[in-house]
């Protein structure tokens, strides 16, 4: 069965419904002129609701009742006791010009199209000429107005027809809203808004009126629209009573409506005193209603009549919308609204569209609740403490530094290190100045006179080594210690070659036999046998490797010649009967690290034999490598350490020495750091002297 | 890893790192010619060698790596992407050259003797320098006794370690080159020797560890 | 007989079943180690380059893993897998660098299990553990490009070096760096006392794993260290005493 879904609160209804289940809202609204199965007497006087009983006073009825009454008017015998229903609704079918919208363009009937065609001049005559027939076809209301037209341009020739002008407005545009009456232009906005409450005592009236004259009528509780106080409110505020069309009504289907009756609800029903009388309308209710031009020259007609409700108005029996006590006291005591004045019944306009069409004092969508409008500053007040405040602040500190663009960070100011530089300055003029002291005609550092106890065993040691077997120098320093290594080890290596040893190199690191062919290359191209074994991969676990079986762990060599035998490393006279390390005539390591000289002292030890082991140190390396020379199980058996004791030994061994300016630029290094160290100790003193007064 | 294969790869650490470590208790010379100790000592002989040679390809794999860190850095043009292209191109030139004439080429050699040794010699004197400011700066960074310890036994050492301040062949030569002997041979060893002692029981609780599989250097998923 | 290091063989197995019994003890007895500044300063230094997006530079050192250079560098490893997992989240994650392939590898192998640990297998990248150089100085002639590109904050050095050690301090020195630097050669230790910040003297090198990762491994050896120290303090007191009395061992 299909459904209907009714206009105020969306609740879904049967077709045939006529008023809602939920909310009671009309479904169908009330059509003018039109059949909608409502019982009545005649056509156009529409008769009490079928389920209305004598009995009961139609409010609306008694609204026109008063209305006419306080007019000046008495009720037609069609509108009172007869006909309990509401006239008004009859008006507004005879009336049939209230609406402000013409019928749609090219949608007219045909009685409308051959009534324009004849023109208000033609009316008459086309009536006669059409004479019974068409007086047949027209229904009566519509007669009546024709009569009251014809008696108007009777009076005022110069108004246009009607007609004439629906046809204009309804071939334009919608007109855009005329000018409210001027009483509602004066009336600002807020002044509704701002009108006071009733006060207690006009509450207690309506309320007593309201409850001798209406009926209590509950509402469906399931309504949306209803909350659960208007229960309550209908206990004490009894609703009047609502039209109640009979359930059986048929609906009406627009084929029904044409040719019978303009299926329009009037909007407003136009003052005609000589016809049936109308409810009032006020102009200053009539705010945001578009009337049409005619209405307007109708009103304008009419002012009497609009003037003399206001002085002659009675109580209504539905008293004026006061709040009960214990409504008034849930009242926010800062109102949104602030207080309304609540207008005479007759003051009040008359709702143009909905099914609330008609009615007065209905409630206005507009300006109350559809228009936005600012909470006063008391209602916005709350009650915040001073930390509350406080952190409200903090809080919105923190948003609004979230939200700054952080500046770009300044990198760190570039320091010039003048340290640095002073002390590299003093270093380097310390090591050059000793190359022009010759030109300065100055004297340099005298050579040590103290010589190692060390160097006299090693001297004799290597002295003694028959040179049949030949000689291993490991070359196991990194490049960045030739500086150093190349003037300490060049004594060893003088002697090794002075003496005519056969000469092995090897190295555990992959830059070692460079190393050992640049400091041989001037003893090889002198004719001395030397065989670079060349790069030994594997740290210890190849040193001893290398001692266990010498000709396993190297299998090819560095810098050899290309041709004949020489392409094998252990090729060479001296080389040949070598099958282990302690094969060797004597091993010398070249190192300027502990852990490489421990490593050789240590995994070489199983297997060197009586083949002495000399340790080439750098300066800062003796110290830990002493001790396997000191020891009783002597695993070193000679140690040459620094610049100073390679110094000694050339003197002792008798070879070249070193050149006067290594020596002495050797010599001032050691003076400027020397300085620098005592200078920064007085700084460091100084400094803590000062900070520590300073507490 | 997954816990089986997780597993597999420790006991075969295990295994090795024991069987290695235990031949360091041996004497050699005690091993037979023949039997079961010799076939041990030749197995770990071999696991040896396979550590040298792992040791040769995880250079190879470490010089890879260091080409591929560079090769992104020049395509993506991060901060200092010239250097990476000079690297490159250094490295390039060096490698072919090597493949070409071989590693002891003169060619080769010209690289070394003539770029290599020369910055890294320089480096090295780039160190005595930082060492100086060091010395400087020490006291006043860390003003407290051992600092002080520290700058007055480094100004001894180089007292006696050669000329300077002190003239050699006089009698303050003689004291200080004595003291000099003393600090580093008797008071530098023994310290040393004690930090040593420390240092080896840290490498042996180390190694112990992984043997023990309670360290996984090897990957821990 | 076949010649064994019966002595050699008696310390090793006195260490293991100290270890077992101090791992078996676990949380029961908790040790109270000292406090080693260094190791308190790099936590703040850490937390302080993460928040400020900064970059953490560990260097595993020059040394081989094949060699007595590894023992420096498996301890390193153990501190870097914790630096690893707590800076795997920061806008710049850890760099290691070290100046050996293999090294390079377990560097690798290390990260990437650090990542797992912490949910962010994503955001590893292998490039993130580098071979700089095959020597030592010329390891550490990469050092400064790497510091300045890469916005390092903190500076670890915990490996095997040699005397480049000193000039890798001063290199992050000279950045402004957060340097912590600690290594078992007693010659370089003396060089990082004087140029880094944070030095680690001795074996506090090895302590890294304990004091950081707090794992019962590391802590039981640790205490086996600590134990051993101790016993070899007594052996050569005793042994200089009994060699003051004449008495020869």
């Amino acid at each position: 069965m299909p459904e209907v879904r009714c206009p105020m609160c969306s609740a879904p209804n049967p077709e045939t419904a006529d008023v809602c289940g939920e909310c009671g809202a009309r479904l169908k609204p009330l059509v003018a002129g039109g059949d909608l199965g409502l019982p009545h007497e005649e056509a156009g006087a529409p008769g009490p609701p079928p389920g209305v009983e004598d009995g009961e006073e139609d409010w609306l009825a008694r609204i026109r009742s008063q209305a006419l009454t306080s007019g000046g008017e008495e009720p037609t015998e069609e509108e009172s006791g007869e006909s309990p229903a509401p006239d008004w609704l009859g008006r507004l079918r005879e009336a049939d010009s209230g609406y402000e919208e013409g019928p749609p363009e090219g949608v007219l009937p045909e009685w409308m199209d051959e009534f324009i065609a004849a023109g208000d001049e033609s009316e008459a005559a086309a009536a006669e000429d059409e004479g019974l027939e068409q007086a047949e076809q027209v229904p009566e209301w519509l007669a009546r107005i024709r009569a009251k037209q014809a008696m108007q341009k009777a009076a005022i020739p110069e108004e246009e027809d009607w007609l004439e002008r629906l046809r204009h407005e309804g071939e334009a545009e919608i007109p855009a809203a005329e000018e409210p009456p001027s009483e509602i232009e004066a009336m600002p906005p807020s002044e509704a808004l701002e009108e006071p409450l009733p006060e207690p005592e006009a509450e207690e009236a309506v309320q007593e009126g309201l409850a001798a004259e209406a009926e209590p009528e509950t509402l469906p509780a399931e309504s949306p629209f209803f909350a659960e106080d208007l229960d309550a409110l209908t206990e004490e505020m009894p609703l009047p009573e609502v039209q109640e069309e009979g359930p059986e009504a048929p609906p009406l289907a627009p084929e029904d409506l044409e040719g019978e009756a303009l299926p329009h609800v009037p909007a407003l029903v136009p003052e005609d005193q000589s016809e049936v009388p109308l409810v009032e309308i006020g102009e200053s209710d009539l705010e945001g209603v578009e009337l049409p031009d005619w209405l307007e020259d109708l009103r304008a007609e009419i002012p009497v009549s609009a003037e003399e409700p206001e002085e002659e108005v009675e109580s209504p029996d539905l008293a004026p919308a006061t709040l009960p006590s214990w409504l008034e006291a849930m009242r926010p005591t800062d109102a949104f609204r602030p207080e309304i004045e609540i207008e005479r019944e007759e003051e009040q306009p008359v709702e143009s569209a909905g099914p609330l069409a008609g009615l007065r004092g209905v409630l206005m969508a507009e300006p109350v609740v559809a228009k936005p409008r600012m909470a006063t500053a008391a209602a916005a007040q709350l009650e915040v403490t001073e930390r509350q405040y406080a952190q409200a602040e903090l809080l919105q500190r923190l948003v609004d530094y979230e939200q700054q663009e952080m500046a770009p960070s300044e990198g760190p100011a570039m320091r010039i290190p003048f340290v640095r530089w002073a002390i590299s300055l003093v270093m380097l003029v310390a090591v050059l100045i000793p190359f022009s002291f010759e030109r300065m005609g100055m004297r340099g550092y005298p050579l040590p006179a103290s010589i190692s106890p060390d160097l006299a065993p090693l001297i004799q040691r290597i002295g003694d080594q028959p040179v049949d077997r030949p000689a291993l120098v490991v070359f196991d320093y990194t490049p960045g210690y030739t500086g150093e290594l190349s003037s300490v080890a060049g004594a060893v290596v003088g002697q090794l070659t002075q003496r005519g040893y056969p000469i092995a190199t090897l190295s555990t690191r992959p830059t070692g036999p460079p190393l050992a062919e640049r400091m041989f290359a001037e003893a090889a191209a002198a004719g001395a046998q030397v065989s670079h074994l060349g790069y030994l991969a594997g740290g210890p676990t190849a040193v001893q490797l290398f001692s266990i079986a010498p000709r396993d762990a190297v299998l090819s060599g560095f810098h050899l010649p290309r041709e004949g035998e020489e392409k094998d490393p252990w090729a060479i006279e001296g080389l040949r009967q070598v099958q282990r390390l302690s094969d060797f005539g004597l091993v010398v390591v070249i190192t300027a690290g502990t852990e490489t000289a421990r490593t050789w002292a240590e995994q070489t030890h199983p297997w060197i034999g009586d083949t002495p082991l000399i340790m080439v140190l750098s300066a800062g390396a003796e110290p830990l490598v002493r001790p396997y020379f000191e020891a009783a199980d002597r695993r070193v058996d000679g140690i040459l350490t620094g610049l100073p004791s390679a110094v000694s030994y050339r003197q002792l061994s008798g070879q070249p020495q070193l050149a006067a300016s290594q020596w002495n630029a050797f010599g001032t290094g050691m003076l400027a750091a020397q300085l620098i160290l005592l200078a920064g100790g007085a700084y460091g003193f100084i400094s803590w002297l000062i900070r520590r007064a300073q507490g | 890893m997954r816990l089986g294969s997780y597993l597999l790869w420790a006991a075969v650490a295990t295994a090795v790192g024991i069987l290695v470590l235990l031949g360091y208790f041996v004497q050699l010379d005690a091993i037979p010619a023949e039997g079961w100790l010799q076939s041990i000592f030749q197995l770990r002989l071999l696991l040896m060698r396979w550590a040298v040679l792992l040791a040769g390809v995880a250079l190879f794999v470490g010089l890879i790596n260091l080409l591929a860190v560079h090769w992104s850095k020049v395509s993506e043009q991060a901060r200092g992407w010239g250097y990476s292209a000079v690297f490159l191109l250094a490295f390039l030139a060096t490698l072919i050259l090597g493949l070409i004439f071989g590693p002891d080429s003169a060619a080769v050699l010209l690289f070394f003797n003539y770029i290599q040794m020369p910055v890294e010699t320089t480096l090295s004197a780039l160190l005595a320098i930082t060492l100086a400011l060091a010395g400087f700066r020490l006291l006043a960074r860390r003003p407290d006794l051992i600092s002080a310890i520290f700058i007055g036994t480094a100004f001894l050492v180089l007292l006696g370690s050669g000329p300077g301040l002190i003239p050699s062949g006089g009698m303050l030569d003689s004291f200080f080159g004595g003291l000099r002997n003393w600090l580093a041979q008797v008071s530098a060893a023994g310290g040393a020797r004690g930090i040593l002692l420390g240092v080896a029981l840290g490498s042996i609780m180390t190694g112990l560890r992984v043997l023990l599989a309670l360290d996984r250097p090897y990957g821990d998923e | 007989m076949m010649g064994l290091d019966f002595l050699g063989l008696t310390v090793l197995a006195l260490m293991i079943i100290l270890l077992v019994i101090y791992l078996a003890m676990g949380k029961r007895q908790a040790p109270i180690f000292r406090e080693i500044p260094a190791f308190e300063a790099l936590k703040g230094a850490i937390e302080r380059a993460v928040e400020a997006g900064e970059r953490v530079h560990f260097s595993l050192g020059t040394g081989s893993v094949i060699g007595t250079d590894v023992a420096p560098a498996l301890a390193g490893l153990a501190t870097l897998a914790e630096i690893a997992r707590v800076t795997s989240l920061s806008d710049r994650p850890a760099v290691v660098t070290t100046g050996d392939g293999a090294m390079a590898i377990l560097a690798q192998d290390t990260l990437r299990s650090a990542y797992t640990q912490a949910g962010a297998l994503d955001r590893y990248r292998p490039i993130a553990a580098r071979m700089l150089g095959p020597t030592p100085f010329s390891y550490v002639a990469s050092l400064p490009t790497l510091l300045s590109s890469e916005d390092v904050s903190v500076h670890i050095l915990l490996g095997a070096f040699g005397a480049e050690g000193a000039l890798a301090a001063d290199f992050g020195e000279r950045q402004n760096c957060f340097v912590m630097a600690g290594t078992d050669d007693v010659q370089s230790q003396a060089l990082l006392y004087a140029t880094a910040a944070h030095p680690l003297i001795g074996e506090e090198i090895f302590a890294g794993g304990a004091y950081l990762r707090r794992d019962r491994a590391h802590l039981a050896s640790l205490r086996v260290q600590d134990a051993m120290r101790l016993i070899l303090i007594l052996g050569i007191l005793l042994e200089a005493l009994l060699g003051l009395l004449g008495v020869d061992l």
